[in-house]
């Protein structure tokens, strides 16, 4: 141990260095790596360089209308259209958002479906989600969707205790069956397999992949089989040295490097179950899948699915470059899902109403100082939310200052000082020492008592 | 006329709810005469209305005891043009 010790001697600075390369601030903090890493596979050094991910295709598909509807009331139909529309947008032209799939199965899932092609945008492409049924492909057909997910559940809770099979082969035959069936139609099977971090993956899971792309072989391109990785209920590990089948990293390597899926075929479904939900996804994105699902504020079934913004940001810090992504929308889309009823909690990353807001009054006078210090990034820039600060008796006088020069839109040499806020300031204390007050204060209070103490920078910031 | 110290005794006697008579030179605003954080603001408010002057935020709250501000207030009302003889 004493061997690894060394002196760090100070690098003394006479101005501050803000780290500037890594924390652009008109970006997301980016996402850096310094050389491969190792992971030991069946007792094999491994190397994956996750440097190469700023160069390879990686992209985010949706399931918002799917897994994301399995868990609340449904849609409505101009509900659904409105969310693509803007989930369209916030891909941008390039299709970071590459697909959104959708379920086929009522009259209002076809008129969605037909709706939402009637926008005519590019991405994100429509694709279905049906069960492992041949008479489904009917409906693929008939909805003229180009691919399909198929649930093909590899885990022998599903094998034998949800399906009841005899055995596994017989499950392997029929899943096999219905992929057939998809190429018949000239409709690309995409696999879902459901539960497979609980999944025999050498005794079940690679055997059904060797044997799908054995399949693919034989038919064109286009056809040839997609396969999703569902960590159904959250089971995944991203630590190096963690066993299969829980190990996000030794998936990806089986079904990339030994089964020979290529990384564009392959696409990781996350579940939150153990709050690993983002970080697995991205993990995923590192070792050599190409494709991440999720959902618009990371809303699914049970405790939800990667959320989509956060793939955004990871996208983006992992690329260095916004690549026609609009953030913007994800507020516009956030105020929308609200507006129809989805709860999003406050202090949800990037969407919540308080994501920025800080309440504590060390932080309020950071914030005063230069708000870099207390924000994430441009938050007023990429997602029209500048760093707020929410007032009560902890927000302190410089939490009070913040709130107000953000009311009136005041920046620089222009920003009110503490002094002139004294009145608000008492008044706000007050509250709390001589009312009794337990709750914080609304803007709309806020704005009220503005304009009665501090009437001359109402007059003039307000103007009447 | 009050000099200046007797003036911010006044004013800080007012804002601290104090007896004038208690507050010495040397006290610090904070840790002698129990200044709260609204009151030290309120305090340079109404040093600032007392003389009229403007005084520089940070520089002011910085000011830690009656006869630092006596000082503090004397400099910044000669630059400012302000007589307090």
């Amino acid at each position: 141990m004493d061997k690894l010790r060394k002196q760090h001697p100070l690098v003394d600075a006479r101005g501050p260095n803000l780290l500037e390369d890594i924390y652009p601030y008109s970006l997301p903090p980016l996402i850096r790596f310094e050389r491969p890493v190792v992971e030991y596979i069946d007792g094999k050094a491994v190397e994956f360089d996750f440097r190469a991910v700023k160069d390879r295709d990686i992209l985010i598909t949706d399931t918002t209308f799917r897994d994301g509807q399995q868990a609340r009331p449904p849609y409505t139909v101009d509900q659904m259209v409105h969310i693509y529309d803007l989930m369209s947008r916030l891909g941008g032209p390039n299709g970071v958002i590459r697909q959104s799939e959708f379920f086929l199965y009522t009259k209002n899932d076809r008129e969605t479906l037909d709706r939402c092609r009637a926008l005519g945008h590019k991405y994100p492409e429509c694709t279905g989600w049906i069960r492992a049924v041949k008479g489904d492909f009917r409906l693929v057909k008939e909805a003229g969707l180009k691919e399909t997910g198929i649930l093909t559940s590899c885990s022998d809770y599903h094998i034998f205790h949800k399906l009841r099979f005899r055995d596994r082969a017989e499950c392997m035959n029929a899943y096999c069956e219905i992929v057939d069936a998809a190429f018949e139609e000239g409709v690309r099977p995409r696999c879902h397999l459901e539960d497979l971090t609980r999944a025999d993956i050498d005794g079940f899971v690679l055997p059904f992949i060797d044997r799908l792309m054995e399949m693919s072989s034989q038919v064109p391109e286009e056809l040839s089989v997609k396969i999703r990785l569902c960590d159904t209920m959250g089971f995944g590990i991203s630590y190096p040295g963690a066993e299969l089948p829980r190990s996000v990293p030794k998936l990806i390597y089986k079904l990339n490097r030994e089964c020979g899926v290529p990384s564009d075929r392959l696409e990781w479904h996350g579940h939150n179950d153990f709050h690993k939900v983002h970080a697995n996804a991205a993990t995923a994105w590192l070792y050599g899948c190409d494709v991440v699902n999720t959902t618009l504020f990371g809303f699914g079934e049970r405790t939800g699915n990667p959320p989509l913004e956060g793939a955004i940001f990871e996208y983006i810090a992992l690329k260095g470059d916004l690549c026609g992504i609009d953030t913007m929308v994800i507020t516009k889309l956030a105020d929308y899902m609200r507006s129809i009823g989805l709860p999003i909690p406050d202090s949800f990353p990037f969407a919540g109403r308080s994501f920025n807001t800080t309440r504590a009054g060390i932080h309020a006078d950071g914030l005063r100082r230069d708000e870099q210090i207390y924000n994430i990034f441009d938050t007023e820039k990429l997602l029209g939310r500048p760093p707020r600060v929410a007032i009560t008796d902890k927000s302190g006088t410089d939490g009070l200052a913040h709130w107000i020069n953000e009311f009136f839109g005041l920046k620089g040499k222009d920003r009110i000082n503490k002094i002139k806020i004294h009145k608000l300031a008492r008044w706000v204390i007050d509250q709390y020492d001589e009312h009794g007050r337990l709750t914080a204060i609304s803007d709309q209070e806020l704005e009220a008592k503005v304009r009665e103490l501090l009437p001359e920078y109402w007059e003039k910031y307000k103007g009447s | 006329m009050a000099t200046i110290e007797e003036r911010v005794k006044a004013v800080t006697a007012r804002i601290l709810k104090l007896d004038p008579g208690q507050i010495k030179a040397e006290h610090s605003f904070t840790v002698d005469l129990g200044a709260e954080s609204v009151q030290s603001i309120e305090l340079v408010a109404m040093f600032e209305e007392e003389f009229g002057i403007e005084m520089d935020e940070d520089a002011a709250l910085s000011v830690e005891t009656v006869d630092k501000a006596v000082e503090f207030i004397a400099e910044v009302c000669r630059q400012q043009g302000v007589d307090v003889n």
